[in-house]
């Protein structure tokens, strides 16, 4: 079991219109939301929140690059260094022949590439278990959590209240 | 403002530019070899690609039609109006067809009796490569294409006034844009062949067709994102937003690189199987075009690939349009390629033969005069003032059409879709 070691306190909402309305009020009132947890994607849902553009495109731009440069220069080894054989007449170095691995192997570093990452980046590796708040929210309700870790007694009251007046049907709290 | 209006200012201008193409055609035509074969292919160069932006407009529309798509329906009044391009594209190639029966121009090969009969290759590829297919095709093919763009355009403007329960107009555009789809594939492939690929007579490919309509999809992209720029810069069309822009761009960055596939699948199993009737297509190319060889790859390939990388690159106007104007001309600049080496090659050896007749040394010197020759070698001033001639043209067509309808299809089922088309990031 992975531990976040953090306290949070989370609203329970019964539609995804009220759980945007209630991410708008919140940023409003600038409380810093920990995150949200929805049962399908929800349209507009990274807007709301105010999540900046991921940056693991440019991370997969660099692994192609990287592969591109592996297959292109390891094919010119090969052919010109470690074991040169004609081929149908051609020259050792033939680039055109050359191009379609290329090719495949700027996509397989690419693609395996951004998956590592993505998987590194969200902790996500084999045998993982991941704490979930309620098991509902991979059902019907839509959650919005905030983490009161360090936060007094006050802020929690007015987090909850803040919760339940946005429409929350249930307001918990838990320990991850 | 969704009415347009086509300005005095915008007729001079485009008025002019016709002008000038008149007076490079003019020019070409009075400085050029006794075959006027610079004039002919320029003619034929920018015939066929107008032709073609028009054709693949009319494509991309029924594609998206028959998709279910609805956030090009903004867009569509300017698709519809180049594809109304067709009919001038059909006049502007009986001109060529005139000019096969009456013989003054040699740009095909086949199209000389006398070479013919000497010829075996020739001789058997006869049945196809004749004068009755080139116009008959010409005119079944880009008829058909004239009559579904009109069928098109006609329901799409019923579409505004005749609106019922049953979406029974648009069940009919949907009939005719499936209609049409098959029609295109092999109709467009069986007249390139025709246009274009017979100019290198004794060569073929079949990945030609479509390769040639790839440069023509690009084209017809680059040429919408240029007239959607221009249109919102006067003010129409401020429904259309950056998520239709970005979508069309998508577009653009896709199929220039479906292009380079086709362009580099073309290239590679010609290099690879090292036939001598096919090789001989590109060592032409590469031995006495290197500049415009390699320079289509860069600005068809290279620069559309790593300037619409980036996600917002394809949001912003000012990279998009020059974007866009660097690969409009590429493509220009390939179907140059695709036509002068040809066109040139045939027009030597028919100026070499008829000089052999006088002199049989001027034989020998026609047949290795192969140094830069103007017009073909590059594009040169000429060639540029013809496309300007031609664009002013079409500008000229498809806004004369834009005014005689809303730009905005309000009566199209998917209207609301498609002003509430949104794409990531929002």
């Amino acid at each position: 079991m992975r531990k976040y070691n953090k306290n949070v306190l989370y609203g329970l909402y019964d539609d995804d219109e009220q759980l945007l309305a209630a991410i708008h009020s919140a940023r409003e009132a600038h409380l810093e939301i920990d995150n949200v947890y929805t049962p399908f994607p929800v349209h507009d849902l990274e807007e709301a929140m105010g999540l900046s553009e991921s940056r693991l495109h440019m991370a997969g731009f660099v692994y192609g690059g990287i592969g591109a440069l592996f297959g292109f220069l390891f094919m010119t080894w090969v052919f010109t260094r470690d074991w040169p054989i004609i081929f149908g007449g051609k020259p050792y170095w033939s680039v055109p022949a050359f191009i379609p691995i290329t090719f495949e192997l700027t996509v397989l570093f690419a693609a395996i590439g951004m998956v590592v990452s993505f998987y590194t980046v969200c902790g996500l590796w084999p045998g993982v278990e991941n704490p979930t708040l309620d098991d509902r929210i991979t059902d019907d309700k839509f959650c919005l959590a905030f983490d009161v870790t360090n936060a007094d007694g006050g802020k929690v009251d007015a987090l909850r209240s803040f919760l339940s007046d946005s429409g929350a049907s249930e307001v918990n709290q838990k320990a991850i | 403002m969704n009415q347009f209006t086509f300005t005095a200012k915008q007729k001079t201008f485009l008025l002019s530019m016709m002008g000038v193409g008149l007076l490079s055609m003019v020019l070409t035509f009075f400085t050029d070899d006794a075959l006027h074969t610079r004039f002919w292919s320029n003619y034929l160069h920018n015939a066929t690609f107008f032709t073609g932006v028009a054709f693949t407009s009319l494509f991309v529309l029924t594609a998206f039609i028959t998709a279910w798509s609805g956030w090009h329906v903004l867009v569509k009044r300017v698709w519809e109006a180049y594809a109304l391009f067709l009919i001038p594209g059909l006049v502007l190639l009986s001109v060529l067809i005139i000019g096969l029966y009456g013989g003054f121009h040699h740009l095909y090969h086949w199209a000389d009796a006398e070479v013919v009969a000497a010829d075996p290759i020739l001789k058997g590829k006869a049945s196809f490569l004749n004068k009755g297919w080139y116009s008959i095709g010409t005119f079944v093919v880009v008829g058909a294409w004239i009559f579904f763009a009109l069928k098109l355009r006609q329901l799409s403007i019923a579409e505004e006034t005749m609106q019922d329960a049953n979406f029974s107009v648009h069940k009919k555009i949907r009939v005719w844009s499936a209609v049409f789809l098959p029609i295109a594939g092999f109709s467009s492939a069986a007249i390139i062949w025709q246009w274009l690929m017979s100019i290198d007579s004794h060569w073929y490919s079949t990945m030609y067709a479509w390769y040639a309509t790839a440069s023509w999809f690009v084209s017809a992209m680059a040429l919408t994102i240029i007239t959607l720029a221009y249109l919102k810069s006067l003010g129409y069309l401020q429904i259309v937003s950056d998520h239709h822009l970005h979508d069309i761009g998508k577009f653009m960055f896709a199929f220039s690189i479906f292009w380079t596939y086709l362009w580099f699948s073309q290239y590679m199993l010609i290099w690879y199987a090292n036939v001598g009737e096919e090789t001989v297509y590109f060592q032409e190319r590469l031995d006495n075009y290197p500049v415009l060889f390699y320079g289509n790859l860069i600005l068809n390939f290279v620069a559309p690939f790593f300037i619409l990388m980036r996600n917002d690159n394809k949001r912003k106007y000012g990279t998009l349009v020059f974007t866009a104007i660097i690969v409009l001309l590429g493509h220009w600049w390939d179907f140059f390629l695709m036509i002068k080496p040809g066109v040139y090659h045939t027009a030597q050896e028919v100026l070499a033969h008829s000089a052999a007749h006088a002199d049989e040394a001027a034989h020998a010197a026609g047949h290795h005069a192969s140094s830069f020759a103007a017009g073909f070698t590059l594009p040169g001033l000429l060639e540029i003032g013809t496309f300007i001639g031609f664009l002013g043209l079409f500008f000229f067509f498809v806004f004369s059409r834009l005014t005689k309808a809303s730009l905005v299809s309000t009566g199209d089922p998917y209207y609301e879709e498609s002003v509430h088309h949104r794409v990531w990031p929002f």
